[in-house]
């Protein structure tokens, strides 16, 4: 017969304040195989953890159930409480009390009370069944894949390889660099964006430990912490690339156009095109969907032969090229190869997305002097449409009145409800950059709440305002559109009590940060989830904030939210540094929280085959019968086969049959 | 085809013409009206929309069930009545719990709102179910020279997610502009189009400061496109625009006088209607813009 | 405290009714709390052009400050033409036009509200039209029209049906017209 040990904890006030916890610790030592049940102010703290360890040396009890937090960061603690007191970790089960229970039901003391004696029940009726288990370890690839090359992942992939670990970056565009390289400067310090990052593009591509993979997307991913297995699609660039020098004479040779993405859509590139001049790896790939196949020579056919000449007939691109790395003979591959990587853990810094003008027909969108705030930043960028000059869109003339407005599509239920907290800086920053240069411009923001928490905002802000940008509480209305391409910006200013309207020539809306496309897909590949925000979502957001669920990822910049360039560094090497542990330990332990099929009674169905996420079952022969066999170090402990096993035959330990059955049967009482 | 056409209340007694209209127009595009016999107030916003949900959606599904029973959509040439008559509609059809009080109250007079009749604005209807291009075929007279300003007006486009016909873009329609395109007219653009004209709870609230709005849209009209005519796509709007030009004048706001009629009116006329039956009520002097269009 | 301090002098926030917010949003104002105060309704509303008091983004800050008095004392709820201008552009969802609706759903239990509102409930309930000219009938006459429109003025019965609706809804309660049974 067992003997479980109960300890309920106050939790200062968080539990206390709803539960009455004397009146369940009364309960629980009436309860079936408990022989001692306490309760403590901070269960966790030293003195608490001593209760437990002193019944446990005196031979008191020989199980334990914690009643108390959550076990998301509780649970090592106990476990490691029941260790040093000389038990089995793994003969411990935890009651969630509060976040299940106090909280939700903070204004229900009574009914709390009543929840706190079930799950207390549950858990010492599970704990009755408890087995002792065994950790394992595994062994450790010590190599690391960072997935977006932006300024977060570039960080990330930085550190890594500095440590002396082999890191793999993973990017979908042809080059790196990211959002930030499409940007003129940056706040507080307005230092130059391409100044700054291209140093790091630089070191970052020719790094002896780090393995670029830019044009390449993740496929899948299998297996746990310290060897994922990672499929990487790289797409085809229908160039040699180990050939291409990044001259450009294919790109002035190319006549197709195609809106150009780097400069937001403000002009055209070719369809063979370098993302921009600071490209790394300066390669061209061209961008098969535009490409006119010039000449007949449709990728992956023979030139025909001229009939005079005799000589093959050649497309525009393959004639400018000097190296012969644009040759349109080679393989049509739409598919590109997929290369497999064997990491040991994984950073994910996937960056976000500017969100379009589109949706915001009050804002005349259709009118081209309304422009995105990123928008604006090529435009004032020397690599950008108008080479630096500030001309607008409609006609190049030079704005003498500029508007600003904020949350475009932020603190906006219809599109995204959160601050994307960058905003009102980036304008400040956008607005103090015109004014600096051309200070007869009227520049006007109008906002909700000017927000420039950070290290240095407030005094960036207040320089801003100094240069005569001025500041309207209040969102914009309306914007009409007048003739000569001029627009009227129409608010309700709170300050002055009064409506006002402005006559611009510019119109720059400071539009979301969105989670990048298909980060959700991502998100799924690697069994980490968004919150409803759209972005991933750390495993705690004080405790652990590059953690995620699955142990072994990482997340870092704005994948995880909108964030400036300072705190998507900082979360990158907070990351890095995270991921680079259990390459350091080189084994990492792993819960015998798995599953274990009796391979004797086995009918080799197949059906937990099938099902499992983790491809870690598969049949094998054992005397001439099919047997499913479970693979200990991919198993994840989810369960799905236990479930569904026909014969009843594969235990998922930790969560046993009887363990569950226990568990429901006392909550039902 | 045939829909069901709600009278409503201005309409009917301040501007008997314009039903006219919508009674001559009808028919001579092919569709029968039918008279909805029976029908009351949509309601108006100042009565039971401000009493109670419930009571104004009572009273606006009682006329709904009218159109229902006889398993037709409702069109009305008035955007208080569609705005009202399609608030109520979206509030029950997107809450249960509303629908299902209303049909308590509506189980003793013997009906039942199902939800089954689109509510519609007339040049709304006609845009979609006839086409700009088959109303181009079918009238007699056109617009060729006439430039005019248009005030769609508030109700006929939002809320845009209570409405049966939507917009492409709310903020800047495009429904009427093609269908005064299609009768011949040079729609000229103003800044102010989408402006509120003052009508409504606004001007019975505060005359003279419903009458700022106005007067701020037509210096807009004047001023931009100096039009022969201002058509409106609501009833509401035809009276502010066709009413307040003259008190504006006597108080030296404004210094001129343009014509006002709603489409239906000039449809009407395109299509061959005796003008002092479905024009005859205006307070402007819409004489000679009536007659070019008779001309034209 | 009056309008005219709301709009001008010191306004005591110790006066607030903090009963006024669940009191909109039961009467219709659901999304009230959405409201972050941004003013995009104000840039939109007509209200606002013409001058008037209060106007949605004021009239949602009273309602957060309980300031009843204030909203009851000044006829600007009443002067909202449901444009739903602001509905339309509203980031929050708020749908400040109902919200002018409820606060009017309040006024018109405390009795507050303009007599032009009661004479057109009152019409609304004798007749079936909130509005009723009842020298119209020459005008329709005048322009080829039946002297009465098909509406509730032509049939009694159904004058009577929407009668027989108008004594279930709330209205019948609050007593602000008489509403008397057919034939007593």
């Amino acid at each position: 017969m067992p003997r479980i040990g109960v300890y309920i904890c106050h939790c200062g006030e968080n539990i206390a304040g709803a539960v009455n916890v004397e009146e369940v610790r009364k309960y629980a030592e009436n309860l079936p195989g408990v022989v001692v049940a306490r309760n403590y102010l901070f269960m966790c703290s030293d003195p608490g953890q001593e209760l437990i360890k002193q019944d446990i040396r005196n031979g008191l009890i020989d199980r334990v159930v914690v009643a108390a937090c959550t076990p998301r960061t509780h649970e090592p603690i106990f476990r490691k409480t029941v260790e040093d007191g000389g038990l089995n970790k793994y003969l411990l089960e935890m009651a969630n009390i509060r976040d299940q229970d106090s909280w939700p039901h903070w204004h229900d003391k009574e009914g709390a009370t009543e929840k706190a004696k079930k799950l207390v029940a549950s858990a010492v009726a599970k704990a009755a069944f408890l087995e002792p288990l065994e950790d394992r370890f595994v062994e450790v690839t010590r190599a690391s894949l960072v997935v977006g090359g932006g300024v977060a992942g570039m960080f990330a992939a930085l550190d890594l390889a500095n440590m002396g670990y082999k890191v793999y970056l993973v990017e979908k565009s042809p080059s790196l660099g990211g959002n930030m390289a499409k940007l003129d400067k940056t706040f507080p310090t307005n230092d130059c964006s391409a100044c700054i990052l291209t140093p790091i593009m630089v070191q970052v591509g020719t790094h002896p430990n780090i393995e670029l993979l830019t044009y390449s997307e993740v496929e899948s991913v299998e297996g746990s912490i310290g060897n994922f297995k990672v499929k990487v699609r790289k797409k085809q660039t229908y160039i040699d690339w180990d050939k291409c020098t990044g001259c450009g004479d294919c790109v002035n040779a190319c006549p197709a156009k195609v809106p150009n993405e780097f400069n937001e859509g403000m002009d055209n590139r070719k369809a063979i095109y370098i993302e921009f001049p600071q490209a790394v790896p300066k390669r061209a790939v061209v961008d098969i969907e535009h490409c006119l196949s010039c000449a007949k020579r449709t990728i992956g056919t023979q030139p025909r032969i001229h009939s005079k000449t005799g000589e093959p007939i050649l497309a525009p691109c393959e004639k400018a090229c000097k190296t012969g790395a644009c040759d349109r003979s080679r393989e049509y591959n739409p598919e590109g190869e997929i290369v497999e990587l064997n990491v040991g853990t994984i950073i994910v810094a996937t960056g976000y997305k500017v969100m379009d003008k589109a949706p915001f027909k009050e804002y005349s969108p259709q009118s081209p002097n309304v422009i995105t705030a990123m928008q604006l930043e090529r435009i004032l960028s020397a690599t950008g449409p108008t080479e630096g000059h500030f001309h607008r869109p409609s006609d190049g003339e030079k704005p003498e009145t500029i508007a600003f407005i904020s949350c475009v599509g932020s603190r906006d239920k219809r599109y995204h409800t959160y601050c994307s907290k960058v905003c009102c800086m980036y304008m400040l920053k956008e607005a103090r950059l015109i004014k600096e240069k051309y200070p007869e411009t009227n520049i006007y923001i109008f906002f909700i709440d000017v927000r420039t928490g950070g290290k240095d905002f407030e005094e960036y802000y207040n320089y801003c305002r100094n240069l005569g940008i001025k500041m309207l509480r209040g969102r914009v209305g309306a914007v009409d559109e007048l003739p000569g391409d001029r627009l009227r910006v129409r608010a309700y200013d709170v300050d002055l009590g009064a409506p006002v309207e402005l006559e611009a020539d510019l119109v720059v809306l400071a539009t979301a940060i969105e989670p990048a496309p298909d980060l959700d897909e991502l998100g799924r590949k690697l069994g980490i989830t968004c919150g409803s925000e759209g972005f991933l979502k750390e495993m705690h957001t004080k405790l652990y904030p590059v953690e995620t669920p699955v142990k072994g990822i990482y997340i870092a910049g704005c994948a995880q939210g909108p964030k400036d360039i300072p705190e998507s560094v900082s979360q990158a090497r907070a990351a890095s540094s995270a991921a680079a542990v259990p390459l350091t330990l080189g084994k990492v332990i792993v819960e015998p929280l798995i599953s274990e099929v009796n391979q004797r009674k086995c009918t080799g169905c197949g059906t937990c085959v099938q099902l499992c996420p983790y491809s870690a079952i598969s049949l094998v022969e054992d005397k001439g019968r099919s047997r499913s066999k479970i693979d200990e170090a991919m198993c994840a402990g989810c369960g799905v086969c236990a479930a569904a096993c026909p014969s009843g035959v594969i235990t998922l330990h930790g969560f046993t049959n009887a363990q569950i059955h226990a568990q429901i049967k006392a909550l039902a009482c | 085809m045939k829909v069901g056409f709600f009278v409503g209340c201005n309409t009917a007694f301040n501007r008997p013409d314009l039903e006219q209209a919508v009674r001559y127009a009808f028919p001579a595009l092919g569709i029968e009206l039918d008279n909805l016999e029976g029908q009351s107030c949509c309601p108006s916003w100042g009565t039971m929309p401000s009493v109670d949900v419930v009571g104004w959606c009572a009273v606006g599904a009682r006329n709904h069930t009218i159109a229902e029973e006889k398993g037709l959509d409702i069109v009305t040439v008035c955007g208080s009545c569609y705005g009202s008559l399609a608030e109520s509609k979206y509030k029950m059809d997107t809450h249960p719990e509303i629908k299902a009080q209303v049909n308590e109250i509506l189980k003793d007079i013997g009906r039942e709102y199902k939800g089954t009749s689109n509510v519609r604005l007339t040049f709304y209807y006609l845009y979609h179910e006839l086409g700009p291009d088959k109303i181009k075929e079918a009238v007699k007279h056109k617009l060729d020279g006439l430039t005019v300003a248009l005030q769609p007006g508030c109700h006929t486009l939002w809320p845009s997610k209570v409405y049966y016909d939507k917009e492409e873009d709310t903020f800047h329609p495009r429904v009427l502009k093609e269908m005064c395109e299609a009768l011949g007219a040079t729609v000229g653009h103003y800044t102010r189009l989408i402006d509120c004209c003052g009508m409504g709870a606004m001007r019975s609230t505060d005359m003279e400061k419903s009458f700022k709005l106005v007067e701020k849209k037509l210096i807009s009209m004047k001023n931009e496109v100096n039009p022969d005519l201002i058509i409106t796509g609501c009833s509401s709007c035809l009276i502010q625009l066709d009413t307040a030009q003259d008190l504006l004048r006597s108080s030296k706001k404004i210094n001129f006088e343009i014509p006002v009629l709603h489409f239906m009116q000039v449809l009407a006329l395109c299509l061959g209607a005796d003008p002092e039956r479905v024009t005859g009520l205006a307070k402007t002097d819409v004489s000679r813009v009536v007659n070019r269009i008779l001309e034209g | 405290m009056s309008s005219e301090q709301a709009a001008r002098g010191v306004i005591n926030l110790s006066e607030s009714d903090s009963s006024l917010v669940n009191e909109i949003k039961e009467l219709g104002g659901e999304e009230l709390m959405e409201c972050i105060q941004c003013a995009k309704c104000a840039a939109a509303c007509p209200m606002v052009l013409a001058g008037f008091p209060f106007f949605n983004k004021r009239i949602i800050q009273a309602i957060f400050l309980g300031l009843r008095d204030a909203l009851l004392d000044d006829s600007s709820i009443w002067a909202c033409q449901s444009c739903n201008r602001c509905t339309e552009v509203c980031p929050r969802e708020v749908n400040p036009f109902e919200i002018i609706q409820a606060m009017r759903r309040v006024a018109i239990r405390e009795f507050a509200l303009p007599t032009l509102s009661i004479e057109g409930l009152k019409s609304l309930y004798d007749t079936g039209h909130a509005v009723y000219l009842a020298g119209a009938g020459n005008t329709r006459v005048k322009v080829g029209l039946p002297e009465k429109p098909p509406s509730t003025v032509a049939n009694p019965d159904a004058l009577k049906e929407l009668q027989a609706v108008i004594r279930k809804t709330a209205l019948a309660d609050l007593g602000i017209i008489p509403m008397d049974e057919p034939g007593v």
